[in-house]
């Protein structure tokens, strides 16, 4: 029996919790916070856990089925312009139901913890409606069986990421302001983004004459292998040339979802909405839609890279793919070293894991790229939550703090200058420290998460981090002319170095030593509506490396080839989602050539970047951040040469003390990761281009249209129309006196003038 | 001589024409309306004369329906007229600008 | 067509008639005039053979709506008018000048032959015949006009009620 009716409940049911919470919970709330919160939270979360479940027997029915894909068609959407038909329908392939077992897998567990989290908010209802309409609008994104459903869902998602980040648009004291900017900022970098996405979609069309996904990659396989050019604007073009383009615009629009360089400004800013909005959106599910795209279009990007065409001439799409998540990865890893808000850390670190991901699809291994997707959806939901735990907490110990301290001095002072909008940030790492004893159920979840994310062995990131890693070595040796495998190889190493640096940096700030501000000491423990999605996470971070399982050696590897097919733990997903990955079936023709995934674990690989992470780790925490920063007001160690206090500690032994302490660590790399984070990043590319010259620019333009081509211009035409009726009708006006004689007149007049006309013309004969 | 068409044509256009100039000169709306029926007098006139000359009975059948339609006219205006004095308390034209735009 | 000097004599009072009802400033006069006048183009009928026709301009126009026209301005005692010629100024000569070019236009067509023919010498026409074509050909106008009628005298129930101001 399959279940693949069940498929459009999918969309329907989060769009009645939308409509629910929008109508319904919204009066509930109002009239009773504590049922209608039940009533409002619950009703989206029950019906996001049935999309999960529906999404299991979606995926037994595909095992069932072969793994092959299922059409669901619900009806034509556009079938009346020209040769323009698009359907409605839902593609259910591998892909498409692991993208879904994220989306509602993680969505499910986020909105049980905001159940939690957002008790007490008066946006409640309104955000649950949010959530849920994200649900839906993400689920068309991975369902949709073309390029046109995929990009309402693009839309949607990115709507409905504007409206959660601003949702606390309404605060006082211009924190409102500053989180309808970060809002808007969100928005308006996403639509550069969209802008390529349209042109790649326009160009899709002119090329393929269809947007669904099958026809097009069907066709575009027809015309390169018959090397059929393509007629555009009245030029012939290689295919290779035409989808360079398509490809490379599908890239500025993952780049823009994905925060990639150059777009990824606005991931950080879009921390200021509430944090299961970053652990569900901008962390697990709606930035992950870039590498989705891209995945979902690997015949495309495949046919690329076996052309050869280079664009300008210097590099080719995936090439480019590649060499900017790997970048995005070093890049991002490195501004985290420098973020005191323990969000900002967390998104950095979700642009650097991105850039992992599309890394990793750039180099052609879609099944890495996918899998390290999931495994960080979880982990990287986990770290959100647990930080949005730690978050609430500080707030709630804050507020205890400052009952408390106004019970005992509150009658000598009058004044009451504890309102609760005082300066204390409780995400500021600063002011942490200790919190393990607080919160040890978020403490330990947390550490998992950390593991996960570091790459440590066997936690669910060290297989799918591992697994890029090893591609790129593969293909460093097996496709030696290919330069881009040791620069990605090199690079992603480094940033995994990075990423285990920062977070054990993090764990240093929040959970160990001393508690740096009073706060810490009235912190309490979430409650279990925020802890068990923790706990439910953090299996999922320690054991989500068994999905795709690789073997531990060539040998194995090669013994279960020969009895491919049968059900063993190795390489699950990947078995399944080869399904939906075309170019391997491509590759195996001699179509493409997909560069190799290694499916046995590589030693040199594993071992190196676990010990660079082990490193860091230790780094981090018993070298660097050993005792500093003791106040909340102290400079980050990494910033005043760590290690002049206890030069013995760790490489006081080594004769290289100075040159390492001082000469590189104090001179080059303090420097360097500051001038990277606050010049470079903050200075020049957040301030200087954005604000400079693109604002800048935008607003003379803007300014221009707005109070000179608009007012005198389009309004002088549109006014003047106006001024000249007017002075007409009002010459007109004259005439109804309301004379009545006048009127007849003027019928007489018109009597005459006939009569004339007749007798006059009777004369001429 | 001989009394032909035009001539009747030439008295119903001075006789419409001095029916205009009340229309379009007197103060007083019952003489208004006069000047109305005299208007559509002459037009009658001269419909006659070319049934007489055409030697066509329609001519005639249409005058009889212009002064049926007329007696209509005639009772419903003086009945409005009746009303504008009732409410106006004068039938001097020039005092009902009403419409005036 | 009857004789040039009886249609000279006959025009003469006609358009004498007009005048003074357009030029007298009292109503009554002006009524009376028109009753000349109707009774004027009622021998004009009697000499283009319509008798009926002739007939019917005595008895309706002549008698019953000049009756009402009359009821009327005693009724409304609007017999008296200071100033009979309401237009002034332009409005004056522009009527005027109209009025001219129009009857100059009729005439000077008539001076330049236009559309001038043999004269006919038409048949008389018998009440019976006129009958017979209204009943006939124009049996459809004839009940529309009937209902027009009908419309009218509802109408002047309307028109005729005391206007009650509401409030």
């Amino acid at each position: 029996m399959n279940t693949f009716a069940l498929a459009p409940l999918l969309l329907i049911l989060p769009f009645l919790g939308m409509l629910f919470n929008l109508f319904a919970g919204t009066r509930l709330v109002r009239q009773d916070a504590q049922t209608g919160e039940r009533w409002s939270g619950w009703t989206a979360s029950i019906l996001v856990i049935i999309n999960f479940v529906i999404t299991v027997t979606l995926m037994s029915s595909l095992a069932a089925n072969d793994y092959h894909a299922i059409i669901v068609p619900l009806w034509d959407w556009f079938a009346f312009i020209g040769e323009f038909h698009i359907p409605w329908a839902m593609q259910i392939d591998t892909l498409s139901v692991t993208m879904l077992g994220v989306v509602t897998g993680v969505g499910a567990l986020i909105h049980i913890y905001a159940i939690g989290y957002m008790h007490g908010d008066e946006g409640f209802a309104r955000f649950f409606a949010y959530l849920n309409l994200f649900i839906f609008f993400m689920i068309i994104l991975v369902t949709g069986n073309n390029y046109l459903m995929l990009f309402v869902g693009w839309e949607g998602v990115g709507l409905c990421s504007f409206l959660l980040i601003g949702f606390w648009h309404d605060r006082k004291d211009g924190v409102g302001l500053a989180n309808s900017r970060a809002a808007r900022k969100a928005f308006i970098a996403n639509r550069v983004g969209d802008a390529a996405m349209i042109l790649a979609m326009i160009m899709t069309f002119w090329t393929f004459g269809t947007l669904e996904f099958q026809p097009v990659f069907d066709s575009a396989v027809e015309m390169f292998t018959s090397s059929q050019a393509v007629p555009l604007f009245g030029v012939s073009f290689e295919l290779g040339v035409v989808l360079s383009t398509i490809t490379v615009l599908f890239l500025i629009g993952a780049t823009g979802k994905s925060a990639q360089i150059p777009l990824y400004i606005w991931l950080p800013d879009a921390m200021a909405g509430p944090t299961p909005v970053s652990a569900l959106i901008h962390a697990a599910t709606m930035v992950t839609s870039g590498i989705y795209l891209i995945v979902r279009s690997n015949v495309l990007f495949e046919i690329v890279r076996k052309s050869e065409y280079l664009l300008f001439g210097v590099i080719s799409t995936n090439d480019l793919v590649a060499l900017i998540g790997a970048s995005t990865a070093l890049w991002a890893g490195l501004i985290a070293f420098t973020q005191w808000d323990v969000k900002k850390v967390l998104a950095y670190s979700t642009v650097s894991q991105l850039g992992f991901m599309i890394a990793a699809v750039g180099m052609g291994a879609y099944v890495a790229g996918l899998f390290h997707l999931i495994t960080h959806a979880i982990f990287k939901a986990l770290l959100f939550m647990g930080s949005g735990s730690i978050i609430h907490g500080m707030e709630h110990g804050h507020h205890h703090y400052v009952d408390h301290h106004r019970g005992h001095n509150g009658h000598g002072e009058g004044h009451g200058h504890h309102d609760g909008h005082d300066d204390f940030d409780p995400q500021d790492m600063r002011t942490m420290g200790g919190l393990r004893h607080k919160m040890p159920w978020t403490f330990w979840t947390y550490i998992i998460g950390t593991l996960a994310l570091a790459g440590i062995f066997p936690f669910a990131g060290f297989w799918s981090k591992d697994e890029i890693l090893a591609h790129a070595s593969w293909n460093l040796t097996a496709l030696p002319d290919q330069w881009i495998y040791p620069v990605v190889y090199a690079l992603l190493t480094l940033a995994a170095f990075c990423t285990a640096f920062y977070m054990g940096r993090q764990i240093k700030m929040v959970f160990f030593g001393e508690p740096r501000s009073d706060v810490v000491a009235y912190v309490p423990e979430s409650d279990w509506k925020m802890v068990m999605p923790l706990v439910i996470l953090a299996v999922g971070a320690t054991l989500g490396g068994l999905i795709n399982l690789p073997h531990f050696t060539e040998a194995s590897y090669k013994a279960s080839k020969d009895s491919y097919g049968e059900s063993n733990i190795y390489l699950a997903m990947e078995k399944a989602v080869e399904h939906s990955i075309e170019s391997f079936h491509l590759t195996e023709t001699g179509v493409v050539s997909m560069p190799y995934t290694p499916t046995w674990v590589q030693m040199t690989v594993a071992v190196v970047s676990t010990i660079l992470a082990l490193i860091a780790l230790l780094l981090a925490v018993f070298v660097v951040y050993r005792t500093k920063p003791e106040q909340a007001t102290d400079p980050d160690p990494l910033q005043v040469s760590p290690l002049i206090k206890y030069p013995w500690a760790f490489f006081a032994t080594l004769p290289l003390d100075t040159l390492l302490v001082k000469g590189f660590v104090e001179k080059l790399f303090n420097p360097f990761s500051d001038w990277i984070a606050m010049r470079v990043d903050w200075d020049f590319w957040h301030d200087f281009v954005h604000n400079n010259v693109i604002r800048d620019t935008f607003n003379t333009v803007a300014d221009f249209l707005a109070n000179i081509l608009d007012p005198k211009g389009v309004d002088g035409v549109v006014t003047g129309l106006g001024k000249v009726t007017m002075r007409l009708s009002g010459l007109l006006g004259l005439v109804q006196s309301g004379n009545v004689g006048n009127y007849a007149l003027g019928v007489f007049l018109g009597l005459v003038v006939l009569v004339t006309y007749v007798v006059a013309l009777g004369w001429m004969q | 001589m001989v009394v032909t068409v035009e001539w009747y044509v030439l008295l119903g256009a001075v006789l419409f024409t001095i029916g205009a100039l009340g229309v379009l000169l007197r103060r007083n709306a019952i003489v208004i309306f006069m000047s109305v029926e005299l208007m559509l007098n002459a037009v009658n006139l001269v419909f006659v004369a070319f049934a007489y000359h055409l030697g066509d009975i329609n001519g005639q059948v249409l005058v009889f329906f212009v002064m049926t339609v007329s007696a209509a006219e005639v009772a419903v205006g003086l009945a409005i007229i009746v009303a504008i004095f009732q409410s106006k308390k004068s039938i001097d034209i020039s005092e009902l600008n009403t419409l005036k735009g | 067509m009857g004789s040039p000097i009886l249609f000279i004599i006959l025009a003469v009072v006609a358009i004498g008639s007009a005048l003074g009802m357009l030029l007298s400033k009292n109503a009554v006069y002006s009524a009376l005039f028109l009753i000349l006048n109707f009774g004027t183009v009622a021998v004009f009928y009697m000499l283009l053979n319509a008798a009926f026709l002739a007939f019917v301009q005595v008895a309706v126009y002549a008698g019953a709506i000049m009756v009402l026209f009359l009821f009327v301005i005693m009724l409304l005692g609007a017999e008296e008018s200071e100033q009979a010629i309401r237009q002034t100024g332009w409005q004056l000569y522009l009527s005027v000048g109209l009025a001219v070019i129009l009857v100059t236009a009729v005439v000077g067509s008539f001076l330049t032959g236009y559309g001038r023919g043999e004269p006919l010498v038409g048949a008389a026409v018998t009440p019976q015949q006129l009958a017979i074509s209204m009943f006939e050909n124009y049996i459809f106008p004839f009940e529309v006009t009937s209902i027009l009628l009908l419309v009218a005298v509802i109408g002047l129930f309307v028109m005729s009620k005391k206007i009650v101001k509401k409030g």
